[in-house]
């Protein structure tokens, strides 16, 4: 027998995630540039929304592919946004370069939430993350030096005229995406990439074939968690102030498990749809307050009980054209 | 004897806890499912108690006549609609559905009820107390104890020796063996949730009866009572019991040192016996 072909390479993008990533070049040049162009409500939104994204992108990370479902991200919200506002205010340091310090908080706070929580089963370990993140709300509102119940304000942002503030929000907004949706996409995309979705896909089976179930899990806690706060920081920021009741907000977790579960769970496309839809849902029914988040309520248990992939998964069944490829394909060529 | 106090008055707070972990034991015990909308469920009990002592001449045994059918029902709906759909070895759905369910349920609460705290109308037995040796006991803390006792050794007594209790322990070692030799687990994780949210009934009126009940109170009550199955040790219906009087005394102690501390007393000790004795006070020894 001769061989049926000659030549085999392994193709990873596809004409979609060719045009997917022209699209993130043109919206990351487009957010840089907004200063220029656009309001400064419209910032805000795209400050706000970038958010959304990056705490999206970080459950995802966790529930989607660590099979570490937690409810208390809001913890790693909180402390990084605190150690920003005591970095910035209390000790004078330049706001925009604490926020990159104040990551060291989330990462300190994930590494013995994980240690202690790990014994915990799956839903345990869910409600586990959510004691933490109670327990640290109200430690933060007994301690006299963060102003306890009351919160903190950033004065010090005054010293910026409001066009250099923005300038600074939009590019630590585009490293933020960068950081968490590139970066998702990127570890995705590596050699830990394949072992995730193994893990994704069956733990067990997973850690037979020689993946480190327990290493893995801690690594991906603590990067969710320094993304969390990233985000934290940068929305807190923008805020100009911050308290344990709003740091801390249980809501943060409900949206992230809205914004994944709707969107479609276990997909970095997913929780992008998922945050365009959470974000103009709230634009648009906001309004109706408790109204509305029955419907968000309902809308996730009934995505959790008939629909898992949600509407990337719909999205999927029409035609697999994905934005941010991952797998690999090979494809075998005639040369002759 | 202040500090004696605490602990007394901690122990009876405890009772109540009890009665919110007794159900979330037995639920996970069967099925390994972790309602998050428990304490949702408990706060739409309460008030549906509440709405019906203002429209019903009922007293307090009434109320929980009436109450505890309400209870079963709305276990038989939950577990028929949602969880039945959802027991399986992967957790999400589970959490995810009744995370949602416990969104819909609070806010569905807040259009019908507002955001206003309510209680039963005070029929004497709220504020009545009696003193032994100087240290004064409220009587309704202490019938809800009585009453988490009874329960607790009566939900034991059932797992331990009746036909139900030994089909309900078999589902939950190994449901399709269970099931092979003639125990329907449909029905068994059907009574278990019904039991479950029938004790949250009862819990329902005395909570309505000993404080004020709001629609948000529901995500307190839920990380008692898992803090309470946790702190006992999963799987055993005694620790879950002495979990809450952990809880509770932790609590009480943290509430007379500062009343800023009292709830994060009990999330503190719920952490140290996490990274001491992870397996839980009452687990047995492997």
């Amino acid at each position: 027998m001769t061989q049926p072909f000659q030549h085999a390479r392994v193709v990873r993008a596809t004409p979609s995630s060719r045009i997917a990533m022209s699209l993130c070049v043109i919206v990351l040049v487009g957010l840089v540039t907004m200063p220029w162009w656009a309001s400064s409500g419209n910032i805000r939104w795209a400050i706000e929304l970038s958010c959304y994204l990056a705490i999206a992108q970080m459950w995802n990370l966790l529930a989607g592919y660590a099979g570490l479902v937690s409810v208390g991200q809001q913890a790693f919200i909180g402390v990084a946004g605190y150690m920003l506002f005591v970095l910035a205010q209390n000790f004078g340091l330049n706001p925009f370069v604490a926020v990159i310090l104040s990551l060291i908080a989330p990462a300190v706070l994930a590494v013995p939430t994980y240690l202690l929580l790990r014994r915990l089963d799956g839903p345990y370990f869910a409600i586990g993350t959510w004691v933490v993140a109670e327990a640290v709300r109200l430690t933060t509102s007994n301690i006299d030096y963060l102003n306890a119940g009351a919160g903190l304000t950033l004065r010090v942002m005054t010293q910026y005229s409001q066009h250099e503030r923005e300038i600074a929000f939009v590019l630590l907004c585009a490293l933020l995406l960068v950081a968490t949706i590139g970066g998702s996409y990127w570890l995705l995309r590596s050699r830990v990439g394949l072992a995730l979705t193994a893990m994704r896909d069956n733990p067990i089976a997973a850690a037979s074939q020689g993946v480190n179930v327990g290493q893995l899990r801690f690594l991906i806690f603590v990067a969710a968690a320094v993304g969390t706060g990233f985000a934290g920081a940068i929305y807190y920021m923008a805020q100009l102030r911050i308290t344990p009741a709003a740091g801390f907000d249980p809501f943060w977790a409900s949206m992230s498990i809205f914004i994944v579960m709707v969107g479609g769970i276990g997909a970095i496309e997913g929780a992008i749809v998922g945050a365009l839809i959470y974000f103009f849902a709230d634009r648009l029914f906001g309004e109706y307050g408790s109204a509305y988040l029955i419907v968000l309520g309902l809308l996730t248990l009934i995505i959790a009980l008939y629909a898992r992939g949600g509407v990337w998964g719909l999205l999927k069944k029409l035609g697999d054209h994905p934005w941010f490829p991952v797998q690999r394909k090979l494809v075998l060529e005639d040369k002759r | 004897m202040q500090w004696l106090d605490a602990i007394i008055q901690g122990v009876l707070l405890g009772g109540m806890y009890a009665q919110y972990a007794l159900g979330m034991a037995l639920m996970f015990g069967v099925m390994r499912i972790v309602n998050i909308a428990h304490g949702d469920v408990m706060i739409l009990l309460s008030l549906i108690v509440i709405s019906l002592a203002g429209v019903l001449p009922l007293g307090n045994i009434g109320l929980i006549v009436v109450i505890v059918p309400i209870a079963v029902l709305l276990g038989w709906v939950l577990q028929k609609f949602i969880l039945n759909k959802v027991v399986g070895a992967d957790p999400l759905p589970s959490l995810i559905a009744t995370f949602g369910l416990s969104i819909a349920l609070q806010n569905l609460m807040l259009e019908v009820w507002s955001a206003d705290t309510r209680s039963l109308p005070n029929s004497g037995i709220a504020s009545a107390s009696f003193e032994i040796g100087g240290i004064y006991l409220g009587v309704l803390p202490v019938l809800v104890l009585m009453c988490a006792v009874v329960l607790t050794g009566g939900l034991d007594a059932v797992l331990r020796y009746s036909r139900f209790g030994r089909g309900l322990r078999a589902a939950a070692a190994d449901t399709e063996a269970a099931a092979m030799t003639g125990v329907d687990p449909k029905r068994i994780y059907a009574i278990a949730t019904a039991i479950a949210v029938a004790i949250l009934g009862l819990a329902a009126v005395f909570a309505a009866l000993r404080a004020t009940v709001s629609p948000s109170d529901g995500s307190a009550q839920l990380i008692y009572a898992f803090e309470a199955v946790i702190i006992g040790g999963m799987g055993s219906l005694w620790g879950a019991f002495l979990g809450a009087m952990v809880l509770g005394v932790a609590q009480a102690i943290g509430l007379r040192i500062d009343p800023g501390l009292g709830i994060l007393f009990g999330h503190l000790v719920f952490l140290a016996v996490l990274a001491t004795r992870p397996e839980g006070i009452m687990a047995r020894k492997k």
